[in-house]
């Protein structure tokens, strides 16, 4: 594979590969941690979501500026960036929807529902780690991303049912209704821009054939 | 990998004493191969506690020439429900639906059902475990 040997030569590549994997490491880390303080209605912990979001940040960075410094063929370059781009969205997301939830008392009948999208969300994020390290081995992603996909519709066939609860949840004010809103459509959304960073693996990986 | 990552937890349900037109009108409108049916038990409490599938609505009585208007829904449903708690493997669901000869079963937390999952849920899981492989937790 074109793509395994440009990935493997070189100090500056594999920089850039550790960092990429150590990015989407730590988005697995923000799932896990957003799903269990939701578990535990522990906001605390979900202060943490906010805090390895900076952290993704900062990893995102350095990608950035290690391509740019001349890791990777230049016409590589900018789908390894926007895949970087994409995953740090996913953060961004995250980092939004946590904030909602600090800033929202979950209704009790919405919970377990919630909680399953946390953890078919942070499911999602151990398949994109998966399909990334596939990719650098020059395996076929076929297979890795059906299985994201099937993550997604069952995401999707939730999110309606959600919101559909949640019409029948009473609110007290135009606020706290519309931060339960975002926090239903941030936590049912993290899922379509996981697909989508899936998506760019397999054009990356496709574009180097 | 356990159920509670795969399950529905939407459960379309019918109350009992509807009537199998009812149920018809519903399942076709939704795209349903069965529905949860909702009795009352002797504590008074309003629970499911059976199904009625397309087969049982179809060869119980549509076959028979039947007005399905005259039938009720609890006439014609299967009792018990066949539960799994949503913690098993999806491997034991599929064991279960074997041995009982069924399609879907209903995942149960404390008696209350939470979810269903079926055939299909059942290949979803082995696409994914599949595609995990040496990863799965």
């Amino acid at each position: 594979m074109i793509l395994e040997r440009i990935l493997q030569f070189g100090k500056k590549e594999r920089e850039v590969t550790e960092d990429m994997r150590r990015h989407i490491q730590l988005l697995c880390d923000a799932c896990n941690t957003f799903k269990t303080a939701m578990e535990k209605q522990d906001r605390n912990l979900m202060r943490e979501v906010i805090d390895l979001e900076r952290q993704g940040d900062s990893v995102r960075r350095d990608v950035i500026s290690h391509i740019y410094e001349g890791a990777f063929l230049p016409y590589l370059r900018p789908d390894l960036c926007k895949f970087v781009e994409v995953v740090d969205e996913v953060f961004d997301l995250l980092k939004d929807t946590a904030s909602c939830y600090l800033d929202t008392d979950l209704p009790e009948p919405l919970r377990n529902d919630c909680v399953r999208v946390a953890l078919l969300n942070f499911r999602m994020c151990e398949m994109l780690l998966i399909t990334f390290e596939a990719m650098l081995e020059g395996r076929d992603l076929r297979e890795k991303t059906l299985a994201i996909r099937i993550y997604e519709k069952k995401i999707d066939d939730m999110k309606f049912d959600i919101f559909s609860q949640a019409q029948e949840v009473g609110v007290t004010d135009f606020w706290s209704g519309k931060m339960l809103s975002d926090l239903i459509s941030g936590l049912t959304s993290i899922s379509d821009m996981i697909e989508d960073a899936s998506d760019h693996l397999q054009i990356l990986n496709l574009s180097t054939r | 990998m356990q159920i509670n990552e795969f399950m529905t937890t939407k459960v379309e349900s019918i109350d009992a004493d509807r009537s199998v037109y009812d149920a018809v009108e519903i399942m076709v409108d939704q795209h349903l191969r069965s529905l949860a049916v909702k009795g009352t038990g002797k504590s008074g409490k309003t629970s499911i506690d059976g199904v009625v599938t397309a087969r049982d609505i179809v060869f119980k009585v549509l076959a028979k020439g039947i007005n399905p208007r005259n039938v009720k829904v609890s006439e014609i449903a299967s009792r018990p429900i066949v539960c799994i708690e949503q913690q098993r493997d999806v491997e034991d669901a599929a064991a279960l639906m074997e041995k009982s000869n069924i399609a879907r079963l209903f995942v149960c937390d404390e008696g209350k059902v939470i979810g269903v999952i079926s055939l299909l849920d059942i290949m979803a899981a082995e696409l994914i475990t599949r595609a995990r492989g040496s990863h799965d937790s």
